[in-house]
């Protein structure tokens, strides 16, 4: 029995991507007890549908974390993906114009942000930083300020049909996260991403391509928060410049509370899952409690601390 | 008397560039504004830009310690928050509130501080974090725009008080006493602990006293921004502070100051702040729409660094 306990304690100690889904179950039990509402199947499929959006942006901000980025552009790409696929699709171009336009634009701006910190080694935090800015206005311009709501078919079933009884929002997290964890676990890009992420300058020295895994890393990560923009486009049908700014912040607090170093080099794409399930579950839960939303956010303030605290810390050098 | 000025310049190299943009920049606002430097235009333009070269020099404080503080937007709203909800009458009113407001940024530059010293937590995670906590307690105080600032000193602060442009006036006592406290040990300390932590510690320095102290002084920074914002607009905004965080990044790094903490100075920052403040009005003044206004900072902040790194590099070499 305690030799168990050492066991499963060294699990833990070992990877902090475990402790996210135990804190994860662990809220959920308690939620399931004692919230009400939080037992019945349709909230559990509603809570999963809801943290795919943030969950999918979450999974992007991982792959450019691991190697000691940040992406703080991906609240405008949100943004910049969902209201020009329904300016597109509700002027003159169909659904399926619509989205390769955002895709592509998405895309686009990841590569802007891989040129900038790999060619002109602007801090990515700085680097990204601008083009956020850059596509705050560039929307401002293009919709003159009043985005147009549209109903694209393909996404509306995207975002709320489902398969099997489960959300296809859900199915396609998963389906990314698979996609996106043979890539940074089990891929050449994947190990110089870590690398990269451990120590710059020993990589680079080594041979690890800085120039291609930036891009890979970057691009994917600006995608995955376009696909994260259509998908919201097809839950609520309409596009806003500002639908996008939740993701900034929360899909960092995603990645660190998964586990993953934000200095770097250290972490599981799985942490990421569980992090996203935790803090809309976190969410969710204090909305259920009719806080008001100064109490709502200063609660997950120090939710988010305290649980950093317990299993986020950086060892000491 | 020639010697001097070269070795003045060469100590401030990569400030000169950023000198000559802001002088073409007055040259072109003098030409739309031949106003531009009578003692009203003075008062108008200082009362405009001391919240964000305020927020700018609070962050340097912060970047100088090597560290980085995403929640100054929050303590900023915060302290705004506070003081216009405070019923201020009369003078000692006015300083109470003033009081009170600056000692709750402090308080929360302070909590911000012990948690990067003593947690083993990086920088941006923990205030990050306290970004959720800070903005949470601002709609606490206050949920919606509003509160109450004396008209008679919002006139006395945007009109002049008795032929004094009272924010230059308060702008220069605040960089005077950051000047003074730069050539104490306190100062000094934070340049140390900035520059090289190990460093510092083997020599003797108390490294996690400086970092709260230097978090706290960054608190008073963003304490008196928050404060000038609400003397200036004559009323408080919850979510108001929120820009304020990246462009105080952007403002200190124009400016010259290092991510890695212990390199650039003040000035760099003051610099950095009226660059951006003067391009945000000259923009206004040519008619193009304000909203290429987001764009123009974003080409520009990448610009300026790129170019800065460019520089570094060729003398490097």
């Amino acid at each position: 029995m305690s030799g168990l306990v050492a066991v499963s304690a060294a699990a833990l100690r070992g990877s902090r991507a475990a402790w996210a889904f135990g804190v994860l179950a662990l809220t959920w039990l308690a939620a399931i007890l004692f919230a009400d509402g939080f037992d019945s199947v349709s909230n559990f499929r509603y809570l999963v549908q809801t943290a795919s959006f943030l969950g999918i942006v979450a999974v992007g901000q991982t792959l450019v974390v691991i190697m000691s980025g940040i992406d703080l552009s991906v609240s405008g790409v949100v943004a910049l993906s969902a209201v020009v696929c329904a300016k597109v699709a509700s002027g003159t171009g169909g659904g399926a114009t619509g989205i390769t336009a955002a895709l592509a634009l998405s895309a686009l701006v990841g590569a802007v942000n891989a040129a900038g910190v790999v060619w002109l080694r602007v801090p990515p935090m700085v680097m990204t930083l601008a083009t956020g800015t850059i596509l705050a206005g560039a929307l401002l311009v293009y919709t003159d300020g009043s985005p147009s709501s549209a109903a694209v078919p393909l996404l509306d079933s995207l975002a709320n049909g489902r398969l099997l009884g489960v959300p296809w929002a859900f199915v396609l997290w998963l389906g990314i996260t698979a996609v996106a964890g043979w890539l940074l676990h089990l891929s050449r890009t994947g190990r110089y991403a870590f690398a990269l992420g451990a120590g710059e300058s020993a990589a680079r020295a080594s041979g690890v391509p800085l120039g291609a895994t930036a891009f890979t890393a970057y691009v994917s990560c600006a995608l995955l928060a376009g696909v994260a923009g259509l998908v919201l486009l097809g839950f609520t049908g309409t596009s806003s410049l500002t639908m996008g700014n939740p993701y900034q912040l929360l899909s960092i607090a995603s990645v660190v509370l998964g586990g993953t170093s934000i200095l770097g080099g250290r972490g599981h794409l799985l942490g990421t899952v569980g992090g996203a399930l935790l803090l809309t579950l976190l969410t969710a839960l204090l909305t259920s409690w009719n806080l008001s939303e100064g109490v709502r956010q200063v609660v997950l303030g120090v939710l988010i601390i305290g649980l950093l605290l317990v299993y986020a810390r950086e060892r000491r050098t | 008397m020639r010697e001097r000025i070269t070795t003045a310049a060469r100590g401030n190299t990569d400030l000169l560039g950023l000198l000559a943009l802001l002088l073409v920049l007055l040259v072109a606002y003098q030409h739309y504004d031949p106003s531009l430097l009578s003692p009203a235009s003075v008062t108008i333009l200082s009362a405009q830009f001391l919240p964000l070269i305020l927020a700018a020099a609070g962050q340097t404080t912060v970047m100088l310690l090597g560290g980085i503080d995403l929640s100054l937007g929050a303590v900023l709203g915060l302290a705004m928050a506070v003081f216009a909800t405070y019923d201020a009458r009369g003078a000692g009113g006015v300083m109470t509130a003033a009081a009170l407001a600056l000692c709750v940024a402090v308080a929360a530059g302070a909590v911000n501080g012990t948690l990067v010293a003593y947690a083993g937590l990086p920088p941006i995670v923990v205030t990050l974090a306290a970004s959720f906590l800070w903005s949470g307690v601002t709609l606490v105080v206050l949920p919606q725009p509003g509160g109450h600032v004396p008209a008679g000193l919002v006139d006395a602060y945007n009109n002049g008080w008795y032929g004094i442009a009272l924010p230059a006036a308060a702008l220069a006592l605040v960089l005077a006493v950051w000047k003074l406290l730069r050539t104490t040990r306190h100062g000094l300390a934070l340049y140390a602990v900035g520059g090289n932590e190990h460093g510092a510690y083997a020599s003797g320095l108390h490294t996690r006293g400086v970092k709260i102290g230097g978090y706290a002084l960054a608190g008073a920074f963003t304490g008196l921004a928050g404060i000038g914002l609400a003397v200036q607009t004559g009323s408080a905004d919850p979510t108001i502070g929120t820009p304020y965080t990246l462009n105080s990044i952007a403002a200190s790094v124009l400016g010259g100051i290092s991510f890695f903490g212990g390199v650039g100075r003040m000035r760099g920052t003051v610099l950095g702040a009226l660059v951006i403040g003067l391009l945000t009005n000259l923009l206004l003044f040519t008619g193009i729409s304000p909203f290429y206004q987001l764009v123009i900072q974003g080409v520009i902040l990448v610009a300026a660094l790129a170019l800065k790194t460019y520089v570094t590099r060729e003398a490097a070499e």
